[in-house]
């Protein structure tokens, strides 16, 4: 994101030949990710657990087969008492989510189908005790992943970590063996694991680490949401990380552009430690933009707002100078579990962020999740998911969940400034069934004498074009608008941006959705409705001028971007803007926003 | 040997949590218990076989026991499907 910083990449490319103070023979191993979580960390590796590709595979002689069916079964006992004792000492503040999850891996532990049949490979084939349940653990995980059920699919990767934590109580190893001395030890360090699991993470709670490296994951793994949390670097889906780097080896990990380094080169450790010490300087220098406010030159005040995704992340949003949550994600209460979240659950995930946030306001977006995902455990084969029932669409067909939901989030209302917010409108028969539940369920909290805020604001996601083309009846209808531009622009261009074969012809400033924000920002001055953007576009500092050019004064965006916009915010002239891009606008011209500056 | 035909009808299936329910449930009897769905028949103990049989909201599930308990083991197993699994406290 920050484009001040050198590309790394770039660098290693001029390097091709070894400097004279590295050996010929080292090779420079750089393994490229995807970074989830920004900054540089150096450090040596800690290596987590041997993968099940890696146990030996062997026959035992047939007088064996009693003592290794009996090594098998002490170590499926070990491995059951071990859970058993993390799941009872889980810490207070343990998301409830590991529970759930400990409680399954302990069922799946005791599944005859993974005990009896590896038991029989043992006995028949003379398979030794690792061998026999890597086969079986693979053939279970095959029958899973052939399921059509989306969340049954997923349950795979369940018994895969549960073998695995059962290769090393056989291997005598446990998945985190070394942490005693990981805990003790003065070096930075960096985790390097093929994966990280729930139990895994609750074990690691209290280490300190410089970063983390996984061969799995994507940005919403487990092991990015606790980079995140640490503020430390964190590079996934390497593939193959955890079979090249070793315990000890030295390792540079670029959050930035999704780089780990093995072992560099001294030259290259130089280049790093100028790129990090760049990168703490320019972090260090936007936090003396903390306490000054946040408005351009020509005084036009710009609310600065941050996108949070889980409770733990709003302290993290507080110390970045957010004015309020400009968009809580409500789907992570939904994802990785097959029930649906009672009301209760809800309403404490909410009233959490609410109370953290003190007096400023929060905005809670409704489910935005589809027919897709399975919510409901039935499986069904969407054939274009973005095009399809999801969000609000989704909501609807299914009041019941809409309406424990609403509870939820207007009982969280009685704590502090809460904002609702709908994604996915398209219709005005939208727009009038969504606010007849709303006063419904306000209805009946009142007759069951539930506090709430009873002038709550509605707002609505401008993210489908016909909205935003038609905009007059939902500035109308609503207190607030938020555009969310990621769809906002698939649904307007065409163009799906995972689809790498078209995701270079994804262009945020394509002419016509410049079009869309822009009218969407007049209708909201116009109606005396406050309108934000709350999708990548608002983080984008290269952007920021273009946003406040197209009369934006409410940005809302990931808290770690929050103070390089604000930078951007206090060097702009907004007046001065406005008048350049509106001409383009009107001429739809292509808006060069790198040429903004003035 | 004692079986009783019982519907699902707890929203989510016998998916994840109602099947974790069930494996418990029949884990306390020393009876040999299976659960049928269409022509699949799983040991009621095993978390991963009920799931696997990816019994849906609607779908008609049999339930075998054969042992000491069978009896108290169905109307156990019977008791938790008419409660929707607790699902929907």
């Amino acid at each position: 994101m920050t484009s001040s910083v050198k590309k790394p990449n770039a660098v290693i490319a001029a390097k091709s030949t070894p400097e004279k103070d590295t050996p010929a023979s080292t090779p420079l191993i750089c393994l490229y990710g995807r970074g989830v979580a920004n900054g540089y960390a150096m450090g040596r590796a800690v290596v987590m657990g041997a993968t099940a590709l890696e146990v030996a595979h062997y026959r035992i002689a047939p007088t064996a087969v009693a003592a290794e069916k009996d090594r098998f079964s002490q170590a499926l006992k070990a491995t059951s008492d071990e859970l058993r004792t993390l799941a009872q000492n889980l810490p207070d503040d343990a998301p409830r989510e590991l529970a759930a999850l400990l409680n399954v891996h302990q069922l799946l532990l005791a599944d005859p189908l993974l005990s009896e049949e590896t038991l029989l490979l043992i006995e028949q084939r003379h398979y030794n005790a690792e061998w026999a349940l890597t086969t079986q653990g693979q053939q279970l995980g095959e029958q899973f992943s052939a399921m059509q059920d989306e969340y049954l699919r997923e349950r795979g990767s369940d018994v895969r970590q549960v073998v695995e934590r059962i290769l090393h109580t056989l291997a005598g190893t446990r998945a985190l063996g070394n942490l005693d001395a990981i805990l003790q030890s003065d070096d930075p360090l960096i985790v390097v694991a093929h994966d990280i699991s729930p139990a895994d993470m609750i074990r690691l709670r209290g280490a300190r680490f410089a970063g983390f490296v996984t061969d799995l994951g994507g940005p919403t793994s487990h092991t990015a949401i606790v980079a995140r949390s640490m503020g430390v670097p964190a590079v996934v889906g390497l593939g193959q990380v955890r079979s090249v780097a070793r315990d000890g080896d030295f390792l540079i990990v670029d959050g930035q552009q999704g780089t780990v380094l093995i072992n560099p080169p001294p030259s290259q450790i130089t280049v790093y430690e100028s790129l990090a010490t760049q990168y703490a300087d320019s972090r260090y220098r936007l936090l003396s933009l903390l306490d000054v406010p946040s408005e351009t030159l020509d005084g036009v005040r710009i609310g600065l707002h941050a996108n949070i995704e889980l409770p733990e992340e709003a302290p993290l949003a507080l110390s970045q100078g957010a004015h309020g949550i400009g968009l809580l994600r409500s789907e992570f209460l939904f994802m990785s579990r097959a029930d649906l979240p009672s009301e209760q659950e809800q309403f404490e995930a909410y009233q959490s962020v609410v109370v953290q946030m003190g007096d400023r306001p929060v905005t809670i977006r409704t489910l935005d999740l589809g027919s897709d995902k399975n919510l409901d455990g039935e499986a069904t084969v969407t054939i274009n998911p973005a095009l399809g029932q999801r969000a609000i669409r989704y909501c609807l067909a299914r009041p019941e969940l809409f309406q424990t939901q609403l509870r939820a989030i207007l009982r969280a209302s009685a704590y502090g400034k809460v904002r609702l917010l709908i994604p996915m409108i398209t219709g005005l028969a939208e727009v009038r069934a969504t606010l007849e539940i709303i006063e419904a369920v306000k209805r009946e909290l009142q007759a069951k004498g539930q506090a709430f805020d009873p002038n709550l604001e509605v707002g609505a996601m401008v993210e489908v074009p016909a909205m935003a083309i038609a905009i007059e009846p939902f500035a109308r209808a609503f207190d607030f608008l938020s555009i969310g531009t990621n769809d906002l622009i698939q649904y307007t261009l065409g163009i799906d941006r995972a689809d790498s074969d078209v995701s270079s012809l994804y262009d945020p400033l394509h002419p016509a959705v410049l079009r869309l924000i822009a009218g969407t920002i007049n209708a909201g001055q116009r109606f005396g409705v406050p309108v934000a953007v709350c999708g990548e576009m608002a983080g984008d500092a290269r952007l920021t001028r273009l946003l406040l050019g197209l009369g934006l004064t409410d940005f809302s965006m990931h808290p770690r971007q929050l103070l390089d916009v604000k930078q951007e915010v206090r060097r702009a002239h907004s007046n001065a803007l406005r008048t350049k891009v509106a001409g383009a606008l009107n001429r739809a011209e292509a808006i060069d926003p790198d040429r903004l500056n003035d | 040997m004692p079986q009783i035909d019982l519907l699902v009808s707890n929203k989510l299936g016998l998916h994840a949590r109602a099947a974790g329910k069930l494996t418990k449930t029949a884990g306390q009897f020393t009876s040999d218990i299976f659960i049928t769905k269409e022509a699949r028949r799983v040991n009621a103990k095993s978390i991963m076989g009920v799931m696997m049989l990816a019994a849906g909201k609607g779908t008609t599930v049999t339930i075998e026991a054969e042992g000491d308990d069978a009896q108290e083991a169905l109307q156990e197993i019977k008791a938790l499907f008419d409660d929707k699994f607790g699902e929907e406290a």
